[in-house]
């Protein structure tokens, strides 16, 4: 009857081959398991890297940035207090230009003719550099220019325009070679 | 319908102006659709650097964004309810006018010419108080300060038009810059000394330190006022924000308007502290003045213009243009100050025709007199835009002077 039992050799080796290839299977999928843990370990180890280097990179940066707008700041209150100090030179200065100004503005007393116009005191106003036709002393003449180039390098320095500007055209207008007393005045000493 | 033209063309603009528009203008045959900064766009599509800007008006640059979205904002939230009411954009306005100027008071109006009549109502009204009956008013031969019988009458040039007379009394004119023509017609019955720091549609004529002086010191001693009028040299056109800053005077009353609204009409009189109390209820008004889209629009022009950085630019650009300009062949001088450029042409050219050619090139320029162009480009233009204007200049004199 060995017809009949060939059938079932062919059977057990069949299941002999399954059971083989199921453990070969198992064994692969223990070793990928494995692999998968290992590499997700990896990985999540590396983030940790990745995330503490981050911080430690952004941290750093902060930290400069910090450092950084203190020195800022610092410079911004530096310049605020500069600022402030010229603005009380300007104001100053203004308020003797504004005196200067109402002196010149207010109505003048009666004309009188000869010698009672020279006896009035007249108070310091803006006056034209040189006039042919009108007699003028040079004191008074001095006196004008002067006032006209204060209110000249305050209105220009109120305006913005630099040092250098005010001096060129009080040099030109005025013929003032040195003006470093009405700008340091006015924008107070020249930084050297 | 939109309310806005449509796209009409040259030719049919030009035949309703002939049929419907009085003649009061001579029009270059341009016929302008957009504008951005420095350069504007004609119907044709074709690009102009403007070097006008509107006389003065564009100084911003056209459509400046701060300035359109000032406008947009404004007109969708309100646009006008009349001086009868208070308003924050004219209230605002009138704050920052006079603190940075003068520090009086200030009156709106629509226009320079406008602003001018409140001035001269100011220095009658300030006279009559000092008792002068018949108030006059003294200004410079040359200057220009508007077209309204009151400032046509203070224009010597235009008020000497006898088809429109009779003209206002009550105003005399001395040469310009004459020192003591000017003192000896100021006298008991002056009310105030009216004087264009630089004359522009005379030609760009500075005037001197010596006559505004001469004017301060004259008016100081008869109690008469010092009125500037800052139509055209003020917000930022010479390098500073008002043009007397940059001269050793300072005026009682001043008049602003042009570049105040960068497009949108607009003007102001403003006053010291001791003439901030002339005009009371009842003595002048305006039903559109110091509305808040103007006012608005204002707003947004000083935020810009007053900036020491752009105008210690204005300065140092004008100068660069002027030394360009004072090279050119066919250029006999440059006048002005800051962006404010009269350029002097060679005898023998005719500046109408240069004005027309730089057009034809793409330049707008102004031709204020026979042989004198002036510049008025945008505050915020560079120096690649004034090289460009210098070799269009340069370019059209050759071509005519070569005639």
């Amino acid at each position: 009857m060995s017809r009949a039992r060939k059938p079932s050799d062919g059977s057990d080796k069949q299941r002999a081959l399954r059971a083989d290839t199921a453990e070969r299977l198992e064994a692969i999928v223990e070793a990928a398991e494995r692999a998968a843990e290992s590499v997700i370990d990896d990985a999540e180890a590396q983030a940790r890297r990745y995330l503490a280097q981050a911080r430690a990179e952004a941290d750093r940066l902060a930290e400069g940035r910090i450092s950084g707008l203190e020195e800022l700041i610092d410079s911004l209150l530096g310049q605020a207090l500069s600022l402030r100090q010229e603005a009380e030179r300007l104001q100053a200065t203004l308020g003797e230009a504004k005196s200067l100004i109402e002196s010149g503005a207010a109505p003048a007393p009666p004309r009188q003719e000869g010698p009672a116009e020279a006896e009035q005191p007249e108070p310091p106003r803006l006056r034209a550099v040189s006039d042919g036709e009108e007699p003028q002393g040079e004191g008074e003449g001095r006196r004008s220019d002067a006032a006209g180039a204060r209110l000249l390098a305050t209105q220009m320095a109120v305006s913005g325009s630099s040092r250098e500007e005010i001096e060129l055209r009080l040099r030109n207008r005025f013929e003032i070679e040195d003006a470093d007393a009405i700008l340091d005045a006015i924008l107070g000493p020249e930084e050297h | 319908m939109s309310g806005v033209a449509a796209g009409i063309g040259l030719a049919e603009a030009r035949a309703l102006e002939e049929r419907y528009l009085m003649r009061t203008y001579r029009r270059a045959p341009v016929d302008f659709v957009r504008g951005e900064g420095a350069l504007l766009w004609d119907a044709d599509g074709k690009r102009y650097l403007d070097f006008l800007t509107g006389i003065s008006v564009c100084s911003v640059g056209h459509c400046h964004p701060e300035v359109v979205r000032a406008v947009q904002e404004q007109a969708e939230r309100l646009m006008h309810v009349s001086n009868l009411f208070y308003t924050e954009p004219m209230a605002q306005l009138a704050q920052r006018l006079s603190d940075s100027s003068l520090g009086g008071r200030v009156f709106f109006s629509n226009s320079g010419t406008e602003a001018m009549e409140c001035a001269i109502k100011v220095a009658r009204k300030h006279a009559h108080r000092r008792g002068v009956s018949a108030p006059e008013i003294v200004s410079f031969e040359g200057d220009f300060h508007g077209r309204s019988y009151g400032a046509l009458a203070a224009t010597p040039g235009l008020a000497a038009n006898e088809a429109l007379g009779p003209m206002l009394p009550g105003f005399r004119a001395v040469p310009h810059n004459d020192a003591t023509a000017l003192r000896e017609a100021v006298g008991e019955d002056t009310a105030a000394v009216l004087i264009e720091p630089i004359q522009g549609e005379a030609g760009v004529w500075p005037t001197s330190e010596e006559a505004l002086l001469a004017a301060r010191e004259a008016c100081d001693e008869v109690g008469a006022l010092l009125i500037l009028d800052e139509i055209q040299t003020g917000v930022g056109r010479t390098g500073s924000l008002w043009a007397y800053e940059q001269t050793p005077v300072r005026p009682d009353v001043l008049t602003t308007a042009k570049a105040l609204g960068g497009g949108v009409p607009i003007g102001a009189c403003v006053t010291a502290p001791s003439a901030a109390d002339v005009l009371e209820p009842g003595d002048h008004g305006s039903t559109f003045a110091g509305g808040p889209v103007a006012t608005a629009a204002a707003l947004a022009v000083l935020d810009v213009v007053d900036d020491p950085v752009l105008l210690r630019h204005v300065r140092e650009l004008g100068a660069y243009l002027c030394q360009g300009l004072d090279a050119l062949e066919g250029v006999s001088e440059t006048r002005g100050r800051g962006l404010m450029v009269g350029v002097g042409l060679e005898e023998g050219i005719d500046a109408a025709a240069v004005g027309a050619d730089l057009l034809e090139r793409g330049l707008v320029v102004n031709v204020p007199r026979s042989d004198t162009l002036r510049l008025l480009p945008p505050l915020v233009i560079d120096s690649d835009h004034a090289d460009r204007a210098v070799n269009l200049i340069g370019e059209s004199l050759l071509a005519f002077s070569g005639r």
